[in-house]
């Protein structure tokens, strides 16, 4: 294809063949430049700033970054959201295997329906998912109603709506799919034969799965991971709404400085490390996958 | 052939029944109780009988039904908007010289790759340096760079598997590109065109992170249902919430089979 349109291009006078490609470059490059690469560095750029009296002080320094490690609770909301985050991520990455092994197990034709049917709420309105969490997990909430109309329990559980369980709970329905589609991909590429080899061969089915399936399907299990990981740890509304007072999250730190706050160098500075942490979760997630290739 | 182990079938379907449980109970709790509304006597929970009183009292609520509109005019600009964009990206890839179509590609993944806070927040700050005012145009903007790489995504995979041949004999038989393009290219990725569009549509309908950062005082149906959630509770909301997710239920099938019908033709 590309060797036709540059032989076309030829044919054509000169100036307006450049001029078309100055274009067609400026376009395509340039586009994504101007809307993506160019603000994440002018938040970045922000970040260096510092807020004084209400001013904007256009100076370079590391003083909102010093705030984060010094200042306040910064370092401690930081640190219980990554360890909130990957208590998700653990949880949701064991469940998404066992539903992807599930899947993979089926016949080809049921499984393209069941694979559908655990994608299909991902469609769903993520806010009125959360609004609806809320109502189920609340002290009056539907959960708590039923679990005292069958009689299993006494006095409503209260630990079930604003608080850090809550949370939990609500980022771990809301992005499990997430983790079940990539996962499932990675199993659905292995050859059909390795297994009917290793089952000639006569491994049980427990054993193909620990030394075929699930080696095999690394790379989708760590990609499950890293999404799980990167979503759940820059969801703020999440915590929000189901969070309540106990629920502050890393993610709604970062919100709040441009709502009620209103320090944009501080809150783009705490941003700036949120985006690293992502970005090392994505780095720790393909340095297991290489050493998986070494050996 | 796969062996048969019935104790780990078991056991993984457990799980699997679980999830989908999990997944749907919000679903099905919001459908429920838009027909049948809560009521207590005493602090003992009840059900009032069936009844579409939140559905009349939708119809009658005019701040709803105006994000909604607003929501539906940004899903649609912002969709077609990508739809064109993601063909010019797609095209540019199999054109252009590999370097730079892996560049352009990289940046335009970004914003699908980083958290949508990041997202949102980078945008606001940006259009703010410009001076440029938050309302519709910066929500749109927000969601087509959100969207953009899904559609690609979905055209690029389409527009590989057709090859240049086609493109080729279409031009060595005298068509200009341009009837090229409309005559025999889009055509052949129609499907692929569809179900990008849908997709866009519906990330679009429901994008709340990246809208919560860029949207002014305008105000998109997520925004507006977590404004109005914030406050309290309101029947409505569960009437609205059943008739969007049996909307976006069909344009989910839709793309199911449109994608599956794609993957027959592709094998």
């Amino acid at each position: 294809m590309s060797t036709t349109s540059s032989s076309h291009r030829s044919a054509r006078p000169r100036r307006r063949g450049i001029v078309r490609d100055l274009l067609w470059h400026g376009l395509n490059l340039g586009l994504p430049l101007l809307f993506v690469v160019l603000p994440i560095l002018s938040f970045v750029l922000v970040s260096f700033w510092t807020l004084t009296n209400g001013q904007i002080v256009h100076t370079l320094t590391l003083a909102n970054y010093r705030a984060f490690f010094t200042e306040g609770s910064y370092l401690q909301v930081y640190l219980g959201t990554v360890l909130l985050s990957a208590q998700v991520t653990l949880i949701n990455v064991v469940l998404a295997i066992a539903i992807a092994v599930f899947i993979f197990r089926r016949t080809p034709r049921v499984r393209f329906l069941i694979l559908m049917s655990f994608m299909l709420p991902l469609f769903m309105s993520y806010i009125i998912k959360i609004y609806s969490i809320r109502s189920i997990l609340g002290q009056r909430g539907l959960l708590n109603e039923g679990l005292l109309a069958l009689g299993l329990i006494d006095q409503p559980i209260e630990v079930l709506l604003f608080s850090r369980t809550a949370i939990f709970i609500a980022l771990a329905v809301l992005y499990l799919p997430y983790a079940i589609l990539p996962i499932y991909l990675a199993l659905d590429r292995i050859p059909a034969n390795y297994l009917a080899a290793s089952a000639d061969l006569g491994a049980t089915p427990l054993q193909a799965l620990r030394d075929i399936v699930l080696p095999l399907g690394r790379p989708g299990i760590a990609a499950g991971a890293v999404f799980t990981f990167i979503l759940t740890f820059g969801d703020f509304v999440t915590p929000q709404m189901v969070g309540g007072t106990q629920g502050f999250t890393f993610g709604r730190i970062v919100f709040s400085q441009f709502g009620l706050a209103l320090n944009w160098p501080l809150g783009s500075a705490l941003a700036v490390i949120l985006l690293a942490t992502t970005l090392l979760a994505v780095a720790l997630a393909g340095l297991t996958l290489r050493r998986e290739h070494v050996r | 052939m796969k062996q048969k182990a019935p104790l780990l079938d078991t056991l993984l379907g457990l799980v699997a029944v679980a999830g989908l449980i999990a997944l749907y109970a919000p679903l099905v709790a919001v459908a429920a109780l838009s027909f049948f509304q809560i009521t207590r006597v005493r602090g003992v929970m009840g059900f009032a009988p069936f009844s579409l009183e939140p559905y009349a009292a939708l119809i009658a609520n005019g701040e709803i039904l105006a994000a909604l509109a607003t929501s539906l005019i940004v899903a649609m600009v912002a969709s077609l908007a990508s739809l064109v964009l993601a063909l010019m990206f797609a095209f540019y890839f199999v054109s252009a010289r590999r370097r730079f179509g892996l560049m352009m590609q990289m940046m335009v993944f970004l914003p699908f790759l980083l958290p949508p806070i990041i997202t949102g927040l980078s945008l606001l700050i940006a259009f703010r340096e410009i001076d440029f005012a938050r309302g519709l145009a910066t929500i749109i903007v927000g969601h087509i760079v959100f969207i953009v790489p899904v559609v690609y995504r979905t055209v690029l995979v389409r527009l590989q598997l057709l090859g240049g041949s086609l493109t080729e004999a279409s031009l060595d038989l005298g068509a200009s590109r341009v009837q090229t393009l409309v005559h025999v290219i889009l055509p052949q990725m129609r499907p692929a065109l569809i179900s990008g569009a849908l997709l866009a549509f519906a990330i679009s309908f429901d994008e709340t992170l990246i809208t919560l950062f860029v949207a002014g005082s305008e105000t998109t149906l997520p925004i507006r249902l977590w404004a109005m959630m914030r406050v309290g509770f309101v029947p409505e909301i569960n009437a609205l919430a059943t008739l969007i997710l049996l909307v976006t239920a069909l344009i989910t099938l839709a793309i199911g089979l449109l994608q599956r019908g794609q993957a027959e033709r592709a094998s």
